[in-house]
């Protein structure tokens, strides 16, 4: 007997909160992104960092010392995965977690203001630069928190934890207006 | 409790990102060792009024087990360092 699996986003019937809004503050959920964990082997720490720092168009994000998420919103998971475990070779353990993890992507002028309310890093762009990315909470949710732009952040969460943190995030960006809706 | 930790991996963060595994000053024993020795390492422990090492990992961030050196009484935390680095000086 052969099933079929539907692959359901879990912020389905959660979003867009007002269809056709999006205000200057916003929240923009990617409905699909590659995202693969590359952890390096015993010592070969900054070999690994060294080739993933030659990658232009997937995106790195630090998780601890040896460790990393690589992002893209181009190519499918397995391609990714693939084309990683192919040149890191026996260096580092790639694994795919495209299915476990959410991306909500937060741009607009407010929004060092808004994560201030959950998050208890210093998020001025000379402590937190283009590129910073790093494991924290926010509020109780563990997330990785990435800044992509100098008004753009990036957070990665668990699938489980997905609905718990959008609700935060329209919590905490409710004085201004903060909008959600997806993308591709 | 010390409220704010510096991770040598990500800076300065509040205690709730940590959990504390424990006395890191008590050394396992060697597998044949006397029961009372053992029964010392898993079981008693001191309270100490000032100075201490602790196990604390970094849960919510690096993931890394860290090693506190810190006071019980006034809160400072004299020094924090990456658990495998210590582990290397001890020669374990
Ligand atoms: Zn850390």
């Amino acid at each position: 007997m052969t099933k079929t699996y539907i692959s359901r986003h879990p912020l389905e019937g959660r979003i867009p909160l007002e269809p056709g809004i999006r205000a200057v503050d916003h929240l923009e959920v990617p409905r699909r992104q590659a995202i693969v964990t590359v952890m390096a082997a015993d010592g070969e720490d900054t070999a690994v960092a060294a080739v993933l720092a030659t990658m232009s168009e997937p995106s790195l994000r630090c998780v601890g010392p040896g460790e990393w998420l690589v992002v893209s919103q181009s190519e499918t998971p397995e391609g990714l995965q693939r084309s990683l475990a192919l040149v890191l070779a026996e260096t580092a353990y790639v694994l795919d977690q495209s299915d476990g993890r959410i991306v909500l992507r937060l741009s607009g002028p407010n929004v060092r203001r808004i994560l201030a309310k959950g998050v208890a890093i210093d998020l001025h762009p000379s402590v937190f630069g283009l590129g910073a990315a790093s494991n924290l909470l926010c509020g109780h949710v563990n997330v990785n928190l990435a800044r992509t732009g100098e008004n753009e952040f990036e957070l990665i969460v668990m699938r489980s934890l997905a609905e718990s943190l959008f609700d935060d995030l329209r919590l905490m960006g409710r004085e201004f207006d903060l909008s959600a809706d997806f993308s591709g | 409790m010390a409220s704010l930790i510096h991770c040598p991996h990500c800076g300065v963060r509040p205690s709730q990102e940590f959990s504390i595994r424990g006395d890191a000053s008590v050394v396992r024993p060697a597998p044949e060792a006397s029961d009372e020795a053992w029964h010392e390492y898993v079981h008693i422990r001191s309270n100490p009024h000032g100075r201490h090492r602790e196990h604390w990992q970094h849960v919510a961030g690096c993931r890394r087990g860290l090693v506190v050196e810190r006071d019980t009484f006034t809160h400072d935390v004299f020094s924090v360092t990456d658990g495998a680095a210590v582990a290397r000086e001890g020669g374990r």
